[in-house]
């Protein structure tokens, strides 16, 4: 569906933000893992036609992305992130005009995309007194208004409260059936339940490409559960990966990422998603070391 | 209708309902509409619309239209641009521009619905403000309303600076450097500069053809009627002195002419081309182009005085109070400091009118500097009482002590610092050359932070204090004291007692105006 062939995007200052990237996915959820300064945004504003790659190149169910950005972009749905919304119109407004900019015209596909994203009852209020997660539903209508075969969407939850997240993270995982959705987050909770393959990148590479439960099948062995006085849990903080941390009456219950036992009493146990991501920054192989054996995907360089 | 037009009419439409709700639109309606009253005043005052060689001309459609409609054009041309010069800035910010760069959308179909979006909006706000001003007819005419008349003087005028202001604004929001705040004040003084170069060309003797094609003002054209239909040039328009004992004489109006429908229709359709070179220079929201345009204007003179001027500003922020008592005088010497340290360039401003008030004698002080220093000022001040609005910040400020209920208060203290350190020299120096001076020189100053106060608080936006303030001081400024009502800071020695005191009370009403719009935005949101 999508195939990414040796990509950069090379700034005038001379950084990349983007090296050398090369993958292939077909449809579902893809989500894009990685630190902030990854290339994540950088990738997806390419895939989304918003800029050019500076080389290598993109298809798009076998279409030149690059070279006929306008095939792609009547499939295709964006919500960048940050997105903002003009305070001063209403909703039905709002969503009236980015429908008449993606060219479609049917009043109930407007209408039924307000109903998806649960804000039809709130149509004609101005969306300036929106929360957070009602503008980011907003901007994933308008992503949806033209009933795209690929949604991007980045870093949607952003600042949005635990009960909108969940409720962002079901519109997302419904709309994935039949069609790609991309799906830029730095919260790995975000992807976790919904992704069907999980992109790492770093410093602009890809680190990996894999189902979620691929990747944590790799990190076993790896993620280690320890109880630790405060002052032992500091000295390891500053020098192993820790997963996260409890603070209990008997010390501090930490999940260690680590090759081997970190401690003498540290016990091995499952690893989630989070840990096999702080697994995989840590030992994947960066510039075109993607996946060893990704399912429904396929490291192409 | 095709996509194309489709889309071109969604922006437009969209654009239209965005500018009209907003608050800035209806204070900018009233303040022009409140200006078109001071414009036409009650011959009874002694003062008259149109003057002709000592003779009062009839308060008829063709009068008030003609007068009414230059006014409306002057604003267009000042005012009018700092209205619509941020349709592409908005889609930057809100980057609703990503999401139309990866929609079919043209980069030019983009601009062009951008360009006929301003075109329409203010097309409709002079068509409400030649609404507004037809009721002059009803409050000072003299003669029955007739709308084809009144009308014809707008169509006659306006179209071209219309066209020309919303061409231009997509020019500067697409150029990279003269986006932002340094492109609306190069703006101002382009158009103050050139707004009556092609009409004092077209006035002269044996005038050429070509300065007709580029009337855009339409002052040229207004002349060359007047000239013709009235064999003088003794002709003033907008509240002038006449002679009572003169016979009130009826005014022709503007009409149309041959000899001018080609120059009229050039300058009209001329400006449409600028945005040929705009489409050169638009990024098409990509994030790459973007960010090197950001570079390039940290690159150009204006940029590279302010990275000079850098040092400066650690001199300025050692004046931020440390551990201090925490009063609001604090809190606004703390907010003044930062203001200047954030464009360090304006300290160099400081030091140069400081120099050349220094350097002048008491007129040209008066009538040279101060109008400059005012102007500078108030540019300077311009984004203080919004700038938590308009970067999120609010929550941060109404949690430190005084600020959340003295906030006005704080702001206005804020403005009245900055605008002291460009102003102190140049005051005091006036009030040793010309004692008198002083008072009127103070209350404008006061007069100024406060609309600043108060429109940046209603508006949210700097620019509504700025094209308020700039349009006023233009029209201030040409009128050289000939009205003492405009002289509000007496530079030209015209403020009377009763004008001084006048805007001192507006100062105070503009401040009590902030402090009960501020206390609803508390009741309503915090």
């Amino acid at each position: 569906m999508l195939r990414i062939t040796d990509v950069s995007k090379r700034f005038r200052s001379g950084n990349y933000g983007v090296r050398d990237l090369s993958f292939e996915v077909r449809g579902g959820v893809l989500g894009l893992l990685g630190p902030n300064g990854a290339g994540k945004t950088t990738l997806m504003q390419m895939i989304a036609t918003v800029t050019k790659p500076t080389a290598g190149s993109i298809f798009f169910r076998d279409e030149d992305v690059v070279a006929k950005p306008d095939a792609l972009r009547r499939r295709l749905g964006y919500l960048p992130q940050d997105f903002g919304v003009y305070d001063n119109l209403t909703a039905l407004e709002f969503l009236n005009y980015f429908a008449a900019l993606k060219g479609v015209r049917s009043r109930t596909k407007i209408q039924e995309t307000l109903e998806l994203v649960n804000l039809h009852q709130v149509a004609n209020r101005a969306v300036g007194g929106f929360s957070g997660g009602m503008k980011q539903r907003l901007g994933i209508a308008q992503a949806l208004i033209n009933d795209p075969d690929l949604v991007i969407v980045d870093e949607p939850t952003a600042g949005l409260d635990p009960e909108e997240r969940v409720r962002f993270r079901n519109v997302l995982s419904d709309i994935g059936m039949g069609r790609l959705v991309i799906l830029s987050t730095h919260i790995v909770s975000d992807v976790e339940s919904i992704a069907t393959e999980i992109a790492i990148m770093r410093e602009g590479a890809l680190v990996a490409l894999a189902p979620p439960e691929e990747l944590m099948r790799r990190a076993k062995g790896s993620v280690w559960e320890v109880v630790v006085s405060s002052e032992k849990f500091d000295e390891l903080r500053r020098t192993l990966h820790i997963s996260s941390a409890v603070r209990k009456s008997s010390g501090v219950q930490a999940r260690i990422v680590s090759p081997f036992p970190p401690v003498p009493l540290a016990t091995p146990v499952e690893p989630t998603l989070e840990d096999a991501f702080l697994f995989t920054m840590r030992n994947g192989e960066g510039r075109n070391g993607a996946a060893t054996a990704p399912t429904n995907a396929a490291a192409v360089a | 209708m095709s996509e194309r037009l489709s889309r071109l009419a969604a922006i437009v439409r969209a654009d239209f309902l965005i500018r009209l709700r907003r608050p800035s639109t209806a204070i900018i309606f009233l303040l022009l509409s409140a200006s078109a009253y001071l414009w036409v005043p009650a011959p009874s005052t002694g003062k008259c619309l149109i003057q002709v060689n000592g003779h009062r001309a009839l308060y008829d459609s063709a009068a008030i239209g003609m007068a009414t409609a230059m006014l409306g054009t002057i604003f267009i041309g000042l005012a009018g641009f700092y209205v619509v010069s941020n349709a592409i800035r908005r889609d930057v910010l809100s980057r609703c521009g990503y999401v139309i760069a990866s929609t079919t959308m043209r980069g030019s179909e983009y601009l062009a619905g951008k360009f006929a979006g301003n075109v329409v909006f203010l097309t409709v706000f002079m068509s409400g403000f030649m609404l507004a001003s037809m009721s002059m007819l009803i409050v000072r005419g003299e003669a029955p309303l007739q709308p084809l008349v009144f009308i014809t003087q707008y169509l006659l005028l306006v179209p071209p600076v219309i066209v020309f202001v919303s061409a231009l604004a997509i020019l500067f929001e697409c150029t990279p450097g003269l986006r932002g705040k340094f492109g609306d004040v190069v703006y101002f003084f382009l158009w103050a500069g050139s707004a009556g170069a092609a009409a004092s060309l077209i006035d002269r003797p044996n005038p050429p053809v070509w300065p007709r094609y580029i009337d855009f003002t339409g002052l040229g054209f207004s002349m060359h009627q007047l000239g013709d239909t009235l064999h003088t040039q003794s002709v003033s328009i907008g509240a002038s002195s006449f002679d009572a004992s003169k016979p009130t004489i009826v005014f022709p109006g503007l009409h149309f002419e041959w000899a001018w429908a080609g120059p009229r229709i050039v300058s009209t359709l001329a400006p449409i081309l600028l945005l040929v070179v705009a489409r050169l220079f638009f990024h098409r929201f990509d994030p790459a182009r973007l960010r090197a345009a950001a570079a390039a204007t940290k690159r150009t003179w204006i940029g590279r005085f302010n990275a000079m001027a850098k040092p400066l500003a650690r001199f300025v922020l050692a004046l931020i109070p440390r551990g201090g008592s925490g009063s609001l005088l604090d809190a606004a010497r703390a907010d003044a400091v930062t203001t200047v340290a954030a464009f360090p360039l304006a300290i160099v401003g400081v030091f140069g009118l400081a120099i050349a008030a220094l350097a002048s004698d008491a007129h040209g002080l008066l009538t040279g500097v101060m109008p400059l220093a005012y102007a500078a000022c108030a540019i300077a001040v311009a984004d203080i009482s919004c700038r938590e609005q308009r970067a999120g910040t609010s929550a941060l400020v109404f949690a430190a002590p005084h600020l959340r209920q003295r906030f006005v208060a704080w702001k206005f203290l804020t403005s009245m610092l900055v605008a002291a350190a460009f102003l102190a020299v140049p005051i005091v120096r006036a009030s040793i050359l010309r004692p008198d001076a002083a008072l009127p020189l103070v209350v404008g100053l006061a007069f100024t932070c406060a609309a600043a106060t108060l429109l940046g608080i209603v508006s949210a936006n700097p620019k509504t204090f700025i094209v308020g303030f700039l349009t006023f001081w233009y029209v201030a400024t040409q009128d050289k004291g000939a009205t003492a009502s405009l002289d509000f800071a007496g530079w030209f020695g015209k403020a009377t007692p009763a004008v001084i005191a006048a805007y001192a009370g507006l100062a105070m009403l503009c401040l009590a105006a902030a402090a009960a719009y501020h206390a609803r935005v508390l009741r309503a949101r915090w």
